[in-house]
């Protein structure tokens, strides 16, 4: 019985950022990298499945990206997962989400597990689509947004539940294998201390190309995406101006944009 | 003359010696195995290696000990009492010993005798008087326990309910007054004993010619005459008494090991291994160490279970605790006794029990906990009060280790402590931010990485990024730049120096930042750190050490104190302002820093009014040991709180003066949630030098620098 968890080391903004030279992302210098939120409850949700269970489970936290994304894996390892793989090539630049799925969908096919988790989307991107689209690539069920789940481990079909406007909930029973993207809140995700951390860096991260799965260049990065950022910019402000001074001073300025705005001389 | 001496065993028949031989040997053998018991107990504990010589503890205990300088701290008439008991036991047992000496080694043996004679009347002298300060002492502290209802000596705990089984334990109160009874009893008996031998030896000249030399003897002997007692009935009432003294004196010593008595042997050992920096400078995790911190009893080391059987429920920990004053779920006294209840109920027996009964972790009898572990502020009054050098705040940050591990903590400390992993702060802003309180002022602030300095300043967390701090920062780097101070910061090269973090028990955190400063800090050029904030002071000053971070730092408070005295800053206005002084915990307590903040108050011209909790009795704030990451109950009165209102009593008072950030942030508030604002303010000792101290020229104000 195996669990795969799709995960994302997601980039975070510093307060003073400038955009890439290229108008199409943030420069790096400006980033601070951490696991995706939404991953964290995922990968809390396929570690609890384990521990609840008599039989072993294993979790297995699976990411595409280059080597820094080591870190957030080690993380995961800490927190209870069994092992982490890791898929790159620099082909993979400028992949759209069904480009990464259809990595994410050859590691499952290879992996072959009962379920397979991603979080609802990403913190930076927000796409919300990875996850979705590795299930159209595996052909398998899948479920949105699930903010509960029951799972009997080896079971051939699990239980969840998704909100709905208006306070309605949906409960939805799904064959196994499955894909659920989880929503944040689902549970508690447990705290990593640094010293387990520390020592997940002695455990192994299987680093793969995507040759391992029978991928090529053509089928990953823009070449195999069929969308494509134009650019990403920041929206010029509003016209709200900060009046400054004494409070006689602001009170004469604000009194001449009044004038002014009123069109007395 | 030669023929004084003691009557041991007069007219007892052969057998009967035997038989107390037989009992006497069978008590010094319970208390042997007792003994063999306890030492067990506590080698089930995890090892550990003291530093320092034994002798040099050895000497420290016995000072200790023999001047209870500790136990008479803040309750003279406690430690009087104490003394007198202490004294006159223990002059008793003496005495009683050169008896054994004489009579069953050296004069069976080597037919020497000194038991007579001159030297006898002397020590029945010193012997009489031991008896009276033992009963004088024991009769005053039944007076306290029974009358005077101190809140320190109710066993009623502030982390259980009523109710629970280990609520208020009657068994400590039974515990006691039978201790204190039996000591009455055998010292009083000892005088009636005394007096019935005197009256039925009344005609032996060697015995009735010299029985002033036991006044209150003779004393009761005169009184036992006066009502008709005869010498044969005296004879029968000294036989009686003998046996009843001399049984109830060896149920004693057999008992010692299995009841209070032992804190004799465990609160002197306890002493001798106390460790002056256990508060200040904490543990490492031994690499050998699978899981961090404390999960079973047996996790603790031998030190720490000798220390939990030291506790004589003095209650004094649990007087000083902020958390309990406020009513918190802790009180360190039942932290340790707690703990030791389960080490007793499993670390005595032949066998060790299966693990689960060894955890330390719970709300069972004899277990600690988790609300109660995150109570603790860490600002150390428990382990600086008590008499008998338990350190409790170790044993709480061990245990707190565990449950970091299992995350189990305020959600918002878990995220507190993520931020910090991730930013290297506690407010989430970005590193490069951290010297940004720096550009409102008129000078730039010199990078120490970048070029030698003779001061570096460690900003730390608060002073350089809360608002209301950094406007204290920019007037210290004012100061230092008037002084002329050759002075640098780290910049971004600063994280949080990791003090609370630790205290918190994520330990893991703690050596990456501490590592993280330490080579900051090596990688700079300068002769010595000054630091704003008392808590970077203590863990750079007492902790880095231990990482290979050897600096001298100072706080300061001293810096300021050396620089007014050099006449490098010069006071032009002095202040006439009425204040008080709070001492931060890791300035005072911690550190011993008292001095210097008043030396400062002093020449400024300020009236200090010390407040009755200050200097190592400072009430501590409430922001320690992490608890600034924790939100406070909602309702209950805030450890800051209590302060202000301690303040707010003295008359007339205009500034409570903090030298602290956190204590600055902790007061702001409290001042105006206790309802003070506009009677007094609070404000940073380098505020106060600020006024005091004319700028050479106009300096510009400085601003809050937010983005």
């Amino acid at each position: 019985m195996k669990i795969l968890v799709a995960v994302k080391q997601v980039a975070a903004l510093e307060e003073d950022f400038e955009i890439r030279a290229d108008g199409r992302g943030i420069d790096p210098d400006f980033l601070v990298r951490d696991l995706n939120e939404w991953d964290d409850f995922s990968l809390e949700e396929a570690v609890k499945i384990k521990e609840a269970a008599t039989d072993p489970i294993e979790v297995v936290v699976v990411s595409v990206g280059p080597d820094e994304v080591d870190e957030s894996l080690r993380k995961c390892l800490a927190k209870g997962a069994d092992r982490a793989i890791r898929v790159w090539d620099d082909a993979v630049e400028g992949s759209d989400p069904v480009a990464i799925a259809r990595i994410l969908a050859a590691v499952a096919a290879h992996e072959a597990p009962d379920l397979l988790f991603a979080g609802v989307q990403s913190s930076d991107q927000s796409f919300a689509a990875t996850g979705i689209a590795t299930a159209g690539l595996l052909g398998w069920p899948h479920g949105a947004v699930v903010a509960n789940l029951q799972y009997s481990p080896g079971a051939k079909s699990a239980v969840f539940r998704r909100e709905l406007e208006g306070g309605l909930l949906h409960e939805v029973e799904i064959q196994c294998p499955a894909v659920l993207t989880i929503q944040a809140g689902i549970n508690t995700p447990r705290y990593a201390s640094l010293r387990s951390i520390k020592q997940a860096a002695a455990r192994p991260i299987e680093v793969k190309s995507i040759a391992d799965f029978r991928l090529d260049a053509t089928q990953v990065g823009e070449s195999g995406s069929l969308s494509r950022v134009r650019r990403m910019y920041v929206p010029e402000k509003g016209r709200a101006q900060l009046i400054e001074g004494s409070p006689a001073e602001q009170a004469a300025r604000l009194a001449a944009i009044i004038r002014e705005f009123k069109g007395v001389a | 003359m030669d023929a004084v001496t003691r009557i041991l065993f007069e007219a007892f028949p052969t057998a009967e010696i035997r038989f107390f031989y037989a009992i006497g040997y069978t008590a010094i053998g319970i208390f042997g195995y007792g003994v063999y018991v306890q030492l067990r107990k506590y080698r089930r504990g995890a090892g550990l290696a003291l530093e320092g010589g034994l002798w040099r503890r050895f000497g420290t205990m016995s000072a200790s000990v023999l001047n209870h300088r500790t136990i008479a701290r803040r309750d003279q008439a406690a430690g009087g009492a104490h003394r007198l008991i202490f004294y006159g036991f223990a002059l008793l047992f003496l005495g009683t010993s050169t008896i054994t000496l004489q009579y069953d080694i050296l004069e069976p043996l080597f037919g020497i005798r000194f038991w007579n004679g001159a030297f006898y009347l002397w020590f029945s002298l010193v012997l009489d008087i031991a008896g009276v300060m033992l009963v004088a002492g024991l009769v005053f502290m039944m007076v306290r326990r029974g009358w005077m209802k101190l809140p320190k000596l109710d066993y009623a705990r502030p982390d259980r309910n009523p109710g629970d089984p280990d609520f208020d334990r009657p068994q400590y109160r039974r515990e006691d007054w039978a201790f204190l009874w039996i000591l009455v009893i055998i010292g009083c008996t000892g005088y009636i004993l005394e007096a019935a031998r005197l009256v039925w030896l009344q005609d032996r000249p060697d015995v009735w010619d010299t029985r002033w030399w036991s006044p209150v003897g003779a004393a009761i002997a005169e009184l036992m005459r006066v009502s008709g007692l005869t010498p044969a009935a005296g004879g029968a009432l000294r036989h009686a008494l003998w046996w009843f003294h001399g049984l109830i004196a060896l149920v004693l010593i057999a008992l010692i090991p299995w009841t209070k008595g032992k804190h004799i042997f465990t609160a002197a050992a306890s002493l001798m291994v106390r460790d002056p920096l256990a508060a200040q400078r904490l543990p490492r995790i031994p690499d050998s160490q699978q899981l961090p911190g404390v999960t079973s009893i047996t996790d603790f080391t031998w030190k720490q279970l000798l220390h939990l059987d030291a506790c004589t429920k003095c209650g004094r920990c649990h007087d000083a605790c902020p958390a309990r004053t406020v009513g918190a779920p802790l009180s360190p006294r039942d932290v340790i006794l707690s703990l030791r209840e389960l080490a007793n109920s499993t670390l005595q027996a032949a066998t060790l029990p299966d693990v689960v009964a060894l955890d330390a972790h719970g709300k069972a009898p004899g277990q600690v906990a988790m609300e109660t572990l995150w109570s603790c502020r860490t600002c150390m009054a428990c382990v600086e009060i008590c008499p008998v050098a338990v350190e409790h705040v170790p044993i709480i940050v061990q245990m707190r280790r565990k449950l970091v591990e299992e995350g189990q903590m305020e959600p918002l400390l878990q995220k507190t402590l993520q931020t910090i992993a991730k930013s290297g702060n506690s407010f989430g802003e970005s590193k490069r931010k951290r010297s940004a309180w720096t550009k409102a002022l008129p000078f730039p602030v010199r990078d120490a990485r970048k070029e030698p300095v003779d001061l570096l300043w460690f900003v730390g967390d608060y002073a350089s990024f809360d608002p209301r701090n950094q406007k204290v920062s920019q007037t210290f780097a004012t100061l230092l730049q008037e002084a002329g101070v050759d002075f640098g910061i780290l910049h971004d090269g600063e994280s949080n120096a990791g003090n609370d973090i630790r205290r918190v028990g994520e330990e893991g955190l703690y050596e990456m930042l501490a590592t993280s400063n330490i080579s900051a800090l090596q990688s700079a050029q300068f002769n010595s750190i000054v630091t704003t904030d008392p808590h970077s002071f203590n863990t750079i000053r007492n902790e880095y050490p231990d990482f290979g971070g050897k600096f001298t730092i100072a706080h300061y408070t001293t810096t300021l104190e050396e620089l007014l005295a050099a006449g490098r800053l010069q006071v032009t206005k002095p202040l006439g302002y009425r204040v008080t002084f709070h001492d931060p915990c890791h300035l005072g307590r911690f550190n011993k820093g008292y001095e210097a903040p008043r030396g400062i108050l002093k020449a400024i011209g300020c009236e200090l009014i010390e407040m009755g909790r200050c200097r190592a009795n400072s009430f501590c704030c409430g922001a320690g040991g992490g608890r600034i990451w924790i939100p406070d109950p909602v309702g209950s009165e805030k450890p800051a709180q209590n302060r202000m209102r301690e303040a707010a009593a003295i008359e007339g008072l205009e500034v409570y003066v903090v030298s602290c950030p956190k204590d600055l942030t902790m007061f702001e508030d409290a001042l105006k949630t206790t309802g003070n604002e506009g009677k007094f303010v609070v404000k940073e000792l380098i505020e106060l030098v600020r006024e005091a101290v004319a700028p050479p020229l106009a300096a510009p104000a400085p601003s809050v620098v937010t983005s």
